[in-house]
């Protein structure tokens, strides 16, 4: 898994790579929470995300609520597989996915 | 050629739809369907199965909405995933049940990774694990477990990530994400000395599991249940005190925090260093005097008559049952004093002893009498100092 930043001011893209589970969600977690910091406008590139486990989903949690407090957020190029999985698990009915 | 397939069963009718229904058999397929109908005029209800229709155009579905102008709760069941997005566009899954079919899947040369009352688990794929169930009957309890995991999972609780439902067999099946974590029942079996710090965690995430607050109707009021102890117990108590443990019961304040209704160290995972949650059929709401009666249960109360019902319930002994129970009291409540945590700890123990009386009386045997005779006493002790079932 790995994470590329871009930053423009308060806007920050993530683009994310590989597969989210329990062994990388940590690494997620550590580079996303500091990151989002003083963002108002973030979104999150899945183009290249494979899978996602409920690790993953809870680092997303994470990030949501954080951003829920302080601007939005939307996840963008989102694949099948992952949409399936944020579909069943309710995450589309309450964070924007494109 | 039939159109349909047709059978009766239990005052419901059941319509196979088959193959391509449009413009050019829509009518024939309404005139056969009211053929079924008038042949089982006893049925009030129909079911339509659709899993050999492959497509229904705008004249089939008119004839749907007919029926259901008849048939106020008709369902269509058994949709394949094409057939389903017909229904999706036209609005038709807004207004009636429309349940998608279920994927088939074989477990044949899967490992087993357990085994439990209901059914066997497999390990499918990398990934994803499939509790099968045996009862043919069971899909209203998967479906219902799931959609409490569900809400869990949405509201931030650390659990596996409920997948689809499927077929295996002639039976139903779960897929569940594969957690690469040990129990924290296996954690105690296997290293008896970190019994402190397996406490420690698991309050951890009771007090997560507490503060998560869900919507009403999410999930079930456990107060509800719990007055059905109590009322049941009322009758075998003297009049007084059975008055006073049921209106104690109606006093505690409806609270809508989350509640796991059956935690103990086997329904607690620990994977990385994380506490998972499994087993999420008991999820419920409420205030937390309830959560610790059952607490108290599993490693006290259910063992009141026989100290040994808990080794097999847990693996554990009665002894390292109590030091659970009373650690769990502790650091939970870490900001009490020893005395408050009592008064707490009797409170619960007041519900739970209520909860197990209730059972011994519904399943009359020969061990049970002890149970009874136990509980009762212990009831009628705790009800002497005991005036309010709440804490500040």
């Amino acid at each position: 898994m790995e994470i590329e930043l871009k930053k423009d001011g308060t806007h920050l893209t993530a683009v994310m790579h590989g597969r989210i589970d329990t062994s990388t969600s940590t690494d997620a977690e550590r580079i996303l929470i500091p990151a989002i910091e003083g963002i108002d406008d973030l979104v999150l590139d899945f183009a290249d995300i494979e899978y996602i486990s409920s690790a993953g989903l809870r680092v997303l949690l994470l990030v949501f609520k954080q951003m829920s407090a302080q601007g939005k957020m939307k996840i963008i190029n989102v694949n099948e597989v992952v949409r399936e999985v944020l579909d069943i698990t309710g995450f589309i009915d309450i964070m924007n996915v494109e | 050629m039939n159109l349909i397939e047709a059978n009766a069963e239990a005052g419901t009718l059941r319509i196979y739809l088959i193959g391509h229904i449009d413009s050019t058999n829509a009518q024939q397929v309404e005139q056969e369907i009211n053929e079924a109908r008038n042949a089982h005029p006893e049925c009030t209800k129909m079911v339509i199965d659709a899993s050999k229709l492959e497509y229904i155009s705008s004249a089939g579905l008119r004839v749907i909405l007919r029926l259901r102008k008849v048939y106020a709760d008709l369902k269509l069941v058994n949709v394949s995933a094409e057939v389903y997005e017909i229904f999706d566009m036209t609005g038709f899954t807004e207004m009636m049940t429309v349940e998608k079919a279920y994927r088939v899947i074989s477990t044949e040369g899967c490992e087993v990774i357990g085994q439990g009352a209901n059914g066997k688990v497999y390990r499918i794929d990398r990934d994803t694990i499939v509790k099968v169930y045996m009862n043919p009957d069971s899909l209203p309890d998967i479906q219902r477990e799931r959609e409490l995991a569900r809400h869990a999972f949405v509201l931030g609780i650390p659990t596996a990530i409920p997948y689809d439902v499927v077929r295996v067999g002639e039976g139903y099946g779960s897929v569940f994400e594969l957690l690469n974590a040990t129990s924290f029942a296996k954690w105690l079996a296997k290293k008896p000395e970190d019994l402190d710090e397996i406490v420690k965690e698991s309050v951890e995430l009771l007090k997560k599991i507490h503060s998560t607050v869900v919507k009403p109707g999410e999930v079930p009021d456990m107060k509800k249940t719990a007055l059905k102890w109590v009322t049941f117990v009322k009758d075998y108590l003297s009049p007084e005190k059975g008055e006073k443990l049921v209106s104690m019961v109606e006093a505690v304040p409806v609270d809508y925090h989350m509640m796991h209704g059956d935690y103990h160290i086997k329904n607690v995972m620990l994977q990385d260093g994380e506490a998972l949650l499994i087993d999420m059929d008991t999820l419920c709401h409420g205030y937390p005097v309830f959560e610790f009666a059952s607490i108290f249960n599993a490693y006290q109360g259910f063992s009141c008559a026989d100290h040994t019902n808990i080794e097999r319930f847990l693996g554990i002994t009665y002894e390292q049952g109590a030091e659970i129970w009373n650690k769990t009291l502790k650091y939970y409540f870490d900001d009490k004093s020893d005395e408050e945590i009592a008064a707490i700890g009797d409170r619960a123990k007041l519900i739970g002893y209520a909860r197990i009386l209730r059972r011994a009386y519904r399943r009359p045997d020969e061990e049970n009498n002890e149970v009874i005779a136990f509980c009762k006493k212990e009831i009628e002790n705790l009800l002497e100092r005991i005036d309010s079932l709440t804490w500040d």
